[in-house]
């Protein structure tokens, strides 16, 4: 298959998963057993008669195809609906937040890579004590997301680009170390080392440009390990970011909001999937 | 030696927690109103919670539950996996790619994200018991794409095995190729595969917990613990607020010590 091919049948398949994610979320919002519930049916002021009353009229706006046909049709005219929630059109919610969620990721994901590397990159060239070194890399991905957002506000040091960073690092370390480890051990770095090239010199010259596909591909899948990660890190240091609205939009049944985030992430994981695959792909040709 | 380590460290885990609930003379939900936020006593040796609960006896009650709901959850997400990695490699190529799209679409999306989504969709007035149940299960139902997608690559490796091709000769029927052949040389994916999802849903419970869409109270659980280091009073008055997070830190390092072994075998 040419190039453009190729390229067009990702781009394809990238955008009908996207699509299938999101019919997936209207499905599985609908026939969720607690789709129904509301908070106002648990609320004590309300007779009986008005809690029938608020049901009935949710069963009679809460039909699977009048849902898909209303979000397909908001869609096409760029309309994400309005938030069942906040009375606000879903596009005006969603936009600002976006600019605060990426702007957490990318400096999350570059801090967090930044320490991966370093850290890899020192630990694989070591002869002895790698596996004390990265110890505490092994604990880091022990702790639950939440559990060090939790510890850093009691600590009353960093904030959510140092979680993200130091889980985006855990996450990536034992990769690059294999990855770099693999290759320092390969022939033509021997060769190299036997005739005297520099650690530096062995890295830039023939490290990097070897492992460069594979770094890209796991970069690509830092955003998927960090878009995960938002939703807990945005709720407990109360970002208002596109996690944070998740959230409330999962506590409170906010069908149009969780479908455009759905999409949203959707597209932005299918695309680094396809990202990365694509660059290994070239890579193999 | 050194490889029965962390599995003694465990079984004494298991053991200790067992046996706190054995001996003591409180249930994980029982309130002393007389010692609510006690310091470290002798009738609560780690303290109390905000409500007076015992803290030794509920984390003891959260180790045993996370570790029996995750590893029960982790058996039926391989098993489903398993299934299906099989189907999928044994089957047409189309079905082939069609299955595996369907397991593309579950990993469209942050895990996390649609762990959050199922579980928050759970009616409201869920008993306890329910929602421990429903929030594993949701674990299981939605944790098995990653496995089946790695079990369907080492699957179509053997697809075109001499010994397969032989046991077709033999008129082995497609069932005992499965249960005789296929699924003892699956087994070394398999296993490290379940090892994986083990701590991997002990986490996921606990950021599901600490969100509020985890195991309902009263009944112990990481994520609810992990709720209490909110409490500022709380941690003013005693150090063993800590304990919760340091033994789920323990008994994370111990199974990802399975899980890498079991990847080392593998």
């Amino acid at each position: 298959m040419s190039l453009p091919t190729t390229i067009l049948a990702r781009a394809g398949r990238t955008l009908l998963l996207t699509l299938c994610a999101a019919v997936g979320t209207i499905l599985l919002v609908r026939f969720a057993p607690g789709f129904f519930s509301d908070s106002l049916e648990m609320d004590a002021k309300y007779a009986q008669a008005a809690r029938s009353e608020i049901q009935a009229e949710n069963n009679q706006q809460q039909s699977v195809i009048p849902i898909a046909i209303r979000e397909a049709r908001s869609w096409l005219k760029g309309d994400f609906g309005e938030s069942r929630e906040y009375h606000v059109p879903v596009a005006e919610l969603i936009g600002p937040r976006v600019r605060v969620s990426a702007l957490l990721l990318g400096q999350g994901i570059s801090c967090g890579w930044l320490l991966a590397v370093c850290a890899a990159l020192t630990i694989s060239g070591l002869r002895r004590g790698g596996l004390v070194c990265g110890l505490p890399f092994t604990v880091l991905l022990a702790i639950p997301t939440a559990a060090m957002a939790t510890a850093c506000i009691l600590a009353e040091a960093g904030g959510p680009v140092l979680v993200l960073s130091l889980l985006i690092a855990a996450r990536e370390f034992k990769f690059l170390r294999n990855l770099l480890e693999g290759a320092w051990r390969s022939p033509h770095l021997l060769q190299g080392r036997a005739q005297g090239l520099s650690p530096r010199a062995l890295v830039r010259m023939h490290i990097l440009p070897n492992i460069a596909p594979q770094l890209c591909a796991l970069a690509t899948l830092s955003i998927v390990t960090a878009l995960g990660a938002l939703v807990p890190i945005e709720v407990i240091f109360t970002v208002p970011g596109v996690g944070q609205l998740a959230w409330s939009a999962v506590m409170n049944r906010d069908l149009p909001v969780l479908v455009a985030i759905s999409l949203l992430m959707a597209s932005v994981v299918a695309f680094a999937g396809m990202l990365s695959t694509r660059t290994l792909t070239l890579e193999v040709e | 030696m050194k490889k029965c380590l962390p599995a003694a460290a465990l079984l004494l885990l298991i053991l200790g927690g067992a046996l706190v609930l054995r001996l003591a003379p409180y249930d994980y939900a029982f309130q002393d109103r007389d010692a609510t936020m006690a310091p470290s006593t002798a009738r609560h040796w780690t303290g109390t919670d905000e409500l007076g609960r015992d803290r030794a006896v509920r984390v003891a009650a959260a180790l045993l539950i996370g570790l029996t709901g995750a590893t029960v959850a982790a058996a039926i997400t391989t098993t489903i996996a398993a299934c299906f990695g099989l189907l999928a490699a044994f089957s047409p190529a189309s079905i082939a790619a069609i299955l595996m799209f369907v397991s593309d679409i579950f990993l469209s999306l942050p895990w996390l994200f649609l762990l959050m989504m199922a579980r928050s969709l759970l009616p409201l007035t869920a008993s306890p018991l329910e929602t421990a149940v429903a929030t594993f299960l949701v674990l299981a139902a939605l944790g098995w794409p990653a496995c089946a997608r790695a079990i369907y690559r080492g699957a179509s490796v053997l697809r075109s095995a001499e010994w397969l091709i032989y046991g077709r000769a033999c008129g082995l029927k497609p069932r005992q190729l499965v249960r005789l052949h296929i699924l003892p040389h699956l087994r070394p994916l398999i296993l490290p595969q379940f090892l994986i999802c083990v701590p991997a849903f002990v986490v996921a419970e606990a950021n599901l917990g600490a969100l509020g869409l985890g195991v309902g109270e009263p009944m112990p659980s990481w994520g609810a613990m992990l709720l209490e280091l909110d409490n500022s009073a709380l941690l003013a008055q005693s150090h063993w607020v800590y304990l919760p997070i340091a033994l789920l830190v323990a008994v994370l390092l111990i199974l990802e010590s399975f899980a890498r072994e079991g990847e080392t075998n593998a």
